[in-house]
């Protein structure tokens, strides 16, 4: 479940990032530092977005980070990052970003049972009113920790 | 039943969650289409009915797949059952 492959350390409330590409790259620092992926992972999706366009950014306000397993993944990992200003990746239908949901998968299998988690936070307005108002990535694993 | 694939892009992040998506929809409604998840490259050589991926891809796909179906918002239900009701309005048509 999701908690599972949620850390602590992945999350990042009210990041200031200048554009989409330094929102990317700030969402997955902690995954690098941490050895969940090697930088090579987050220059993959940085490169994908240029090539393939804003195929990240999935619903309004929301984007999740990733990229082909190959291209450099260590562990399973679900990050959050919040921004303290909204960025444009050019989706008309959903810009501006404002969380951004890391992803790191090195089986899709398992990380099957933590996407499903995933794909019902990101129904909940409450859930994103948690996030805007939490002072600590604490608060938020408290939250997902008493929930699944 | 129809056989659709889901794909997206890259990965397997926002393609998986398009099929969950797509399944609560479809299960919802007792629609009569299985989903199976993929990528790019289980295009080639995919013979079902729809393929079910986010919508700039979609455009690029229509040409070469039976029926391509692409969502703007992973999260809208019922954009999803809009565009599972056409697929199925113009198979049922035929």
């Amino acid at each position: 479940m999701i908690e599972g492959v949620m850390n602590e350390k992945l999350i990042q409330l009210n990041v200031a990032a200048d554009d989409w590409q330094d929102a990317i790259q700030k969402a997955l620092q902690p995954f690098v530092e941490y050895d969940y992926v090697k930088q090579s992972y987050v220059d993959a999706i940085i490169q994908n977005v240029k090539d393939l366009g804003p195929y990240i950014v999935i619903t309004k306000h929301v984007a999740l980070p990733h990229a082909q397993t190959e291209s450099g993944t260590l562990k399973n990992g679900i990050g959050i990052t919040t921004l303290k200003r909204p960025v444009c990746f050019g989706n008309e239908d959903n810009d501006p970003v404002k969380y951004l949901f890391g992803l790191s998968a090195t089986d899709s299998e398992k990380h099957l049972d933590a996407l499903a988690d995933l794909a019902q936070l990101i129904e909940e307005p409450s859930f994103f009113s948690l996030l805007d108002k939490a002072e600590s990535s604490q608060e938020i694993m408290n939250y997902l920790q008493k929930r699944f | 039943m129809y056989k659709a694939l889901v794909c997206c892009r890259a990965g397997m992040g926002s393609s998986m969650l398009l099929k969950i998506k797509a399944d609560q929809v479809i299960k919802e409604n007792s629609f009569p289409i299985e989903t199976e998840h993929g990528n790019l490259d289980s295009l080639m050589g995919f013979s079902g009915d729809l393929v079910i991926t986010m919508s700039d891809l979609a455009d690029e796909l229509k040409s070469q797949v039976p029926y391509a179906l692409g969502i703007r918002n992973i999260v809208d239900k019922d954009e999803m059952k809009e565009k599972l009701s056409a697929f199925l309005a113009e198979k049922e048509g035929k």
